[in-house]
């Protein structure tokens, strides 16, 4: 370990590209401290892309899953009652009353204007 | 942009084109130097930022050789490339080398220097074009702006460096404190706007030399204040004054190395 | 503690390898923590570490260019190009580094075996690029080598080194029109520029021919191509991915009228292969050597900046900065 050692620390660095986006993982760089890492970040991961958002994260300081705990991660697919899938049979139900099913295509459609 | 808003009184056509060469020169310039760093850089992922700075400015140099395009003095590249060393309006510390030896053989390139003129600079520039901003001329101020949005980063980049080597123990401030001798020392050249300065500021394309210079001091003071620095006044302009085409062989290597290509078949389209 | 439900640790070395290749085989993604076998390991650090300043290294042809590209916009143009190299090698040498972190090797490590040659950097950039022609050639024809070789390891089993290469060949896609624009420009130019352009070609074709490196383990004594398709880091072998080369841009180079320097090439139809005289693998074996024509000078670039900066990074390593 020579003294250059403090000099390279592995940074994650996060992005997001527009104000409504998720926070995105890029790639990881070396910095001495947090502040250079900020000042590299763009320049090095998203020269091409707009960047509404910026986090650098010291690598240390990540909890990450490893190897032999990824398996923790499955699930059964046996879970369609929190599903919209799980209610298919709505549509047909509402014709009854001669009403057009709330799927997800309506719902979200509710953000715009809505006709009276 | 229609003919009609690139007009200029023709009386205050020739302090404004001094002026704007000054604009492009020193970018250009400056672009030039840090693009010979190329590789050379003290860290890999600083090679890259420092890279993209460098493209910025040199595109801050464009839009103003494109400006000057309106008054018949020649295209973009001809401006850039084609042009004497006499007659040339940057400031003498922009064509300073990098360091002692060449970017292809032996560069011993001096990153403390590097981090002052670019810091030092910076934010001279930042001032210029807060200034230019409100210029009578209106596409250059319409320039000024755009080149303002790039600005942000430049100036956080190296005010970082800036305050890191010189905040950093033993051999780093020794350096930094010597660089910042060496710029102080030729950055008179920068804040000068020469001998139409006058004009300029008769004709609204910018404010006078003495109100900039006082906001670049106070731009540059708090850096100062951190990192526990006496300020370095005064500036001088010991290689000379290049608003006024006073230039040195080291402008002669830059212009010759840069021009090559351009030179070496006239009239070609690359 | 979640290390007592687990069982793999408790496997023999042969089970977690047989396991090991399973994953790899149904197409699973090996990550930088996960247990991989020491030869995956030194593999992949090799061909990763070499990858990593070959694109280090290759920045320095072209940055003869920068400075003298003949107009604002090609002097823009080859800085973004060259950067990006420097990026390429950055993303590289970060995959590196975390294979390397569990044997105790850091960058400084990666960097001083380059410096002191014990880390190889691809033949193709110890050559000379004596004019602005070559500058084009290299984004042209030598990224376009680059392109077969890195999109033939776009599936590569190792999680770190596929995305890594994800990103270069998005960005590679930019370096090839960047070339193209500047072949163009000297094809359709003047005499001196077609001359220029076709010199840069004669001179530029053999190493060229060596990038995919040797058909067989024959001709240069090694080949690490088996290994890295067993271990599904690539599929296509040198031939393959040299044939692959000729089929796409032999057809280009003729169609600009520009001959290359091998008056034997011409496509077979029943072998269904490109025929050609073979270039000199002694010479690639005294380059790789780093006793190609450029290879001390680029080299003692990299040692006389290494060493001027060493004060950046001593500095910065004592500092502990707030906030």
């Amino acid at each position: 370990m020579g003294k250059e050692q403090g000099f390279y620390q592995v940074f994650e660095v996060f992005s997001r590209r527009t104000p409504e986006a998720p926070l995105q993982h890029q790639f990881s760089l070396l910095a001495p401290n947090e502040e250079l890492a900020l000042v590299m970040a763009q320049e090095n991961f998203m020269r091409r892309e707009p960047v509404a958002d910026l986090w650098v994260v010291k690598r240390d300081y990540i909890r990450r899953i490893n190897e032999e705990e990824k398996v923790a991660l499955k699930r059964l697919d046996n879970k369609d009652y929190r599903l919209t899938r799980g209610y298919g049979d709505l549509k047909k139900r509402w014709r009854k009353y001669e009403q057009n099913v709330f799927d997800e295509k309506e719902i979200l459609s509710w953000k715009g204007e809505i006709r009276r | 942009m229609s003919e009609k808003s690139m007009y200029f009184h023709p009386d205050g056509q020739e302090a404004l084109v001094e002026l704007l060469f000054q604009l492009a020169d020193d970018d250009f310039l400056l672009a030039y130097r840090g693009s010979e760093w190329l590789g050379l850089a003290p860290h890999i992922e600083e090679d890259i930022a420092f890279s993209s700075i460098n493209q910025d400015t040199m595109g801050h140099a464009a839009m103003y050789y494109q400006l000057l395009e309106e008054f018949g003095l020649g295209t973009a590249d001809e401006l850039a490339h084609a042009r004497p060393a006499t007659e040339r309006r940057n400031a003498v510390l922009l064509e300073l080398p990098n360091g002692p030896g060449h970017y292809l053989r032996e560069p011993r390139y001096d990153w403390a220097f590097t981090v002052v003129r670019q810091y030092f600079y910076t934010q001279a520039k930042h001032i210029r074009l807060e200034s230019l901003r409100k210029s009578a001329y209106k596409p250059l101020a319409e320039v000024a702006a755009k080149v303002q949005v790039e600005l942000h980063y430049h100036l956080l980049h190296w005010h970082t460096w800036f305050v890191q080597l010189t905040n950093a123990p033993g051999e780093a401030r020794t350096r930094m404190i010597k660089a910042i001798q060496d710029v102080a020392a030729d950055f008179a050249g920068v804040l000068t706007l020469g001998a139409r300065g006058a004009e300029m500021e008769r004709w609204g394309l910018i404010e006078g030399e003495d109100v900039l210079t006082e906001k670049t001091i106070a731009a540059l003071a708090p850096a100062f204040a951190e990192v526990g620095l006496e300020w370095p006044m005064p500036f001088g302009m010991k290689h000379g004054n290049g608003r006024n085409g006073e230039h040195t062989p080291d402008l002669d290597d830059a212009l010759a190395t840069l021009s090559e290509v351009y030179r070496s078949v006239p009239q070609a389209i690359w | 503690m979640m290390g007592t439900i687990m069982t793999f640790t408790r496997l023999s070395e042969d089970e977690k390898h047989e396991l090991f290749m399973r994953r790899i085989e149904a197409g699973e993604k090996i990550e930088a923590d996960d247990w991989m076998p020491d030869e995956y390991r030194m593999t992949l650090i090799k061909l990763v570490a070499m990858h990593a300043v070959s694109e280090i290294m290759g920045a320095l042809p072209e940055k003869e260019w920068v400075p003298k590209a003949p107009t604002l916009r090609r002097k823009l143009g080859i800085m973004a190009k060259v950067q990006d190299e420097m990026g390429h090698g950055q993303l590289l040498i970060r995959v590196a580094e975390d294979l390397m972190a569990p044997l105790g090797k850091t960058r400084e490590d990666i960097i001083q075996d380059l410096l002191n040659e014990r880390l190889k950097f691809h033949n193709v950039f110890h050559m000379p690029a004596p004019t602005w022609a070559d500058a084009g050639l290299i984004g042209w024809l030598v990224d376009g080598a680059a392109i077969m070789t890195q999109t033939n390891m776009l599936d590569a089993s190792y999680g770190p080194y596929a995305r890594a290469l994800k990103r270069i060949c998005a960005e590679e896609v930019f370096h090839a029109q960047h070339g193209e624009s500047i072949i163009l420009a000297l094809a359709e130019g003047t005499k001196e520029q077609k001359d220029m352009l076709q010199e840069a070609l004669n001179r530029w074709w053999e190493a060229l021919l060596m990038f995919f490196g040797p058909p067989t383990a024959e001709t240069t004594g090694t080949s690490k191509q088996d290994i890295t398709i067993k271990y599904r880091i690539r599929t296509k072998t040198n031939e393959q991915l040299r044939q692959d080369y000729f089929t796409k841009y032999v057809p280009r180079i003729w169609a600009l009228g520009l001959k290359l320097p091998d008056e034997t090439m011409h496509f077979d139809k029943t072998q269904g292969k490109w025929i050609y005289r073979q270039p000199d693998w002694e010479k690639f074996k005294e380059i790789i050597r780093n006793n190609g024509p450029k290879s001390q000078e680029r080299l003692e670039l990299r040692r006389i900046a290494h060493k001027q900066n060493a004060w950046v990074r001593e500095a910065l390593s004592a500092v502990r900065t707030v906030g």
